[in-house]
């Protein structure tokens, strides 16, 4: 790609000079390590020379085609070039990676994507822009082909060597890198060196005869056969990966697997899962290194934040009877059709109403200054699960707002959250946090807390469960079952039980609100 | 025809302009325009900014994704559900001091560290051709190393001159940093010296968490030094337009002369932040308390 220019002209003469001067031998050549270019000032400025993966395999020259050369290029492994690193493909799809950009560099940062999934991409076409240090650096696609999936966004640090999209190509292209003779100075100029090909490879792939990449001559080696006994199915006799595995299949090495171009449709939708089909199948199990990326992140620093504090949990069934007939006949006399009656705003009123009771709950504990501040406003964080993640707005001052005010902007909250669009205002000045694992599922939780917070709530899903009444008959109840943590620093158990059953009792009881309205 | 223009024959053309005072962001922007809308070679020199100003390179800013043109937003709810802000200027900027003394920030389009401008400093920007110079590979280390070639022609004599990690530096002492933008056909190369400066602007700045191995455990004062010190400024600029002379070609140009021809559309991605950005900014660290949960 980039590259390409620059050696084109130059490296194109060179070689042809050379390569008549070895003309009479039609054995490989052997594997000197230096190809003198004829031009001393390449020499200082190329402090990392380029090895060529696929110069070593293929390379045919305008003058004498089909001819096999490896010819090793230069001593450093490391090299650099903004062209993706090719896995050839079976059936068409690509993982692209981020290719080393200079020595010593292991990752970089995604800054943007000029395309995005769905779109066609042309050869040499700018696919995204990444950060190294002091420079940001275009990559451009090697191939023409489809984006089908984008891996990371902006913001992200990729490693050298991970992915960072996968592509649909044309198949033709896929196992023919050297298509067009006067091209070949692509695949010689333009080709990565991965990291984790160490100057050992260099010895594999001098062995001469087959042509095969690095990847491919490891697999067979994995497999304990010897490349040169497989025959080729790919371009100018290329042995691929499924010519490995059919020859290691046919030896009785491994398990015929069920689809043979497993490695390249891989069904990776997020660090979590492995290939379906290599797992089925058993023929390969891997360690798989999953790189900490977002949310795990942000969870390991919150959680060993968590870990800290002393929580103590609280459990208590709260009958709902009461609370579903109340949200039904909301709903009944509701006008407004903007608004929808759940259950959630009352008891985030009937919180707030045990929290004027019992105030320490409403606090925050700092530990440098051993101090608990107790908080004013009541702003109980609702804990929302959506498309983008995990997120915690609240509603401030609930004391203040009435049932109705509370759905509205419960409905703002999780509009503005399914949209991506909270503000920061949004999700910052939480009090007390409400956890709603029962909309999932789940009987309850065992919640951990939101520092500095001293207290939070796991609500779990409305069961109807028999009950029995004090003439002994069972008649049927909707019971939730709530699981109250708590810093042990600043609440003890009796604290806390004694305001659940204040919130209890609003809950079970809701004219009792009345009682206390002003 | 003279000597010296004999040996310029054969030499790839490049435009060179000579400014003095002009604003760092008018000179971003035109560096930027040139690098993606121009196909030919430029050289500015740009003898000091003007007002005290702090530039920023461009990563960990968050932008939407793949939009060209990029759009900065202050804070998005990212996939692992916490509110990024543009968290970096509170990392590398003491923000109060910048707020209250109401320092401009830019962030320019080029990666690489933080600096603060002013009239004590000369900026020296390459733009060119991927093959402008023949043999040289348009990466970040081989961009690096032909320009301290070109740098040391220019400090011979002058002083121990080199190139430190990514740092031009005299002995110990950093003078002069880079950063860089390549895309497909071209790159830039851009650098801002330390002829001169003033501490207190210095104080602006935060040291960053990764540090090039020379500057470890120095305080920033203690790591820089000012090139005044060791040659004149006329000198400098004098000899910095001879060195690059033996590369190219070089044709002064007038910057009225250049303005015409450049679109007035173009996207700029260097951007100065406003003031509820960096407030937003400096209110980061409630966002991650608040939104660190679990089930």
């Amino acid at each position: 790609m980039i590259s390409r220019g620059i050696w084109q002209q130059k490296c194109r003469n060179a070689i042809r000079r050379w390569l008549r001067s070895c003309a009479a031998q039609t054995s490989p050549l052997s594997p000197s390590p230096v190809v003198s270019l004829g031009n001393s000032s390449y020499i200082g400025f190329c402090s990392q020379p380029i090895v060529s993966r696929y110069a070593m395999a293929s390379f045919s020259m305008v003058n004498d085609k089909l001819m096999d050369l490896n010819i090793p290029y230069s001593i450093k492994r490391s090299c650099f070039s903004s062209h993706a690193l090719l896995d050839l493909p079976a059936s068409g799809i690509v993982s692209i990676p981020l290719a080393q950009t200079g020595e010593g560099i292991a990752e970089c940062e995604l800054l943007k994507w000029f395309v995005k999934e769905g779109d066609q991409v042309e050869e040499f076409q700018p696919l995204c822009e990444v950060q190294s240090d002091k420079a940001t650096i275009e990559i451009t696609s090697r191939y023409k082909g489809t984006v089908s999936q984008i891996i990371y966004v902006p913001g992200d640090i990729v490693k050298v060597g991970e992915s960072l999209l996968k592509m649909v190509v044309e198949e033709s292209q896929g196992s023919n890198l050297t298509s067009n003779a006067p091209d070949d100075m692509k695949s010689m100029g333009a080709e990565v060196c991965d990291s984790s090909i160490q100057s050992s490879d260099l010895r594999h792939s001098n062995t001469g005869g087959v042509l095969a990449t690095p990847a491919v001559r490891n697999l067979a080696k994995q497999y304990g056969v010897d490349i040169n006994h497989i025959l080729g199915t790919g371009q100018d006799g290329r042995v691929l990966k499924e010519d490995v595995l059919t020859h290691a299949v046919q030896k009785g090495l491994c398990k015929e697997p069920s689809s043979l171009s497993v490695n390249s449709v891989e069904h990776f939708q997020g660090e979590e899962k492995y290939s379906h089909t290599l797992a089925a199948d058993g023929w390969q199990y891997e360690d798989k290194t999953v790189p900490i990326r977002g949310f795990q992140r942000a969870m390991i620093k919150s959680m060993t934040l968590a870990a800290k504090i002393p929580h103590f949990h609280y459990v208590e069934e709260i009958n709902c009877d009461a609370l579903v007939k109340l949200k039904a006949s909301f709903q009944e006399e509701n006008r407004d059709p903007e608004v929808k009656h759940t259950f959630l705003p009352f008891m985030i009123k009937t919180l707030s109403m045990a929290l004027s009771k019992y105030p320490l709950l409403n606090s925050c504990f700092n530990e440098e200054l051993q101090e608990i501040t107790v908080k004013g406003s009541h702003n109980i964080g609702i804990a929302m699960a959506t498309p983008h993640g995990l997120v915690v707005p609240n509603i401030k001052r609930v004391q203040l707002l009435s049932i109705l005010e509370i759905t509205k902007e419960l409905a703002r909250l999780q509009q503005l959250a399914l949209a991506n669009n909270l503000c920061p205002e949004d999700i910052s000045g939480g009090t007390i946090t409400l956890s709603n694992i029962g909309a999932i599922g789940g009987k309850f939780g065992s919640p951990l807390l939101n520092s500095p917070e001293v207290s939070i709530i796991a609500i779990g899903r409305l069961q109807k469960v028999p009950q029995f009444v004090d003439d002994e008959n069972v008649y049927p109840a909707s019971i939730m079952t709530v699981n109250i943590g708590a810093d042990h620093r600043v609440l003890d158990g009796a604290t806390v039980a004694r305001f659940c059953n204040e919130w209890k009792l609003y809950i079970e009881k809701p004219e009792q609100l009345m009682l206390h309205m002003k | 025809m003279t000597i010296s223009q004999t040996r310029n024959v054969g030499l790839p053309l490049m435009k060179l302009v000579r400014w003095k005072g002009v604003p760092i962001l008018q000179q971003l922007h035109l560096e930027e325009q040139l690098l993606r809308t121009s196909s030919e070679n430029w050289c500015i020199i740009n003898d000091g900014a003007n007002d005290p100003t702090i530039v920023m390179g461009i990563s960990g800013f968050i932008f939407t994704s793949y939009e060209v043109g990029l759009v900065p937003r202050n804070y998005i709810v990212g996939l692992d559900g916490l509110i990024h802000t543009n968290r970096k200027p509170a990392q590398l900027l003491k923000l109060d001091s910048v707020l209250n003394d109401r320092i401009p920030v830019i962030r320019r389009y080029t990666g690489g560290g933080t600096v603060v401008v002013d009239c004590g400093t000369v900026f020296v920007t390459f733009i060119c051709n991927k093959d402008a110079v023949p043999g040289l590979q348009p990466y970040p280390q081989p961009i690096m190393s032909w320009s301290s070639l070109l740098y040391a022609l220019v400090f011979r004599g002058f002083g121990d001159f080199s190139l430190r990690e990514n740092d031009y530096a005299f002995g110990n002492h950093k003078f002069g940093g880079n950063a860089q933008s390549i895309t497909k056909n071209r790159w830039i190369h851009h650098t801002s010296f330390l002829w001169d400066y003033e501490a207190r602007n210095m104080a602006y700045l935060k040291l960053p968490a990764r540090a090039p191995e020379y500057r470890v455990a120095r305080d920033h004062l203690e790591f820089i030094c000012r090139m005044k010190d060791y040659m004149p400024r006329s000198v400098f600029v004098d000899r910095t337009i001879k060195a690059v002379e033996t590369h190219f070609s070089v044709r002064p140009v007038e910057l009225e002369a250049m303005e015409t021809n450049l679109n007035s559309k173009f996207p700029h991605s260097t951007k100065l932040l406003t003031e509820q950005e960096l407030e937003a900014a400096a209110f980061e660290s409630h966002f991650e308390k608040a939104l660190s949960h679990s089930l």
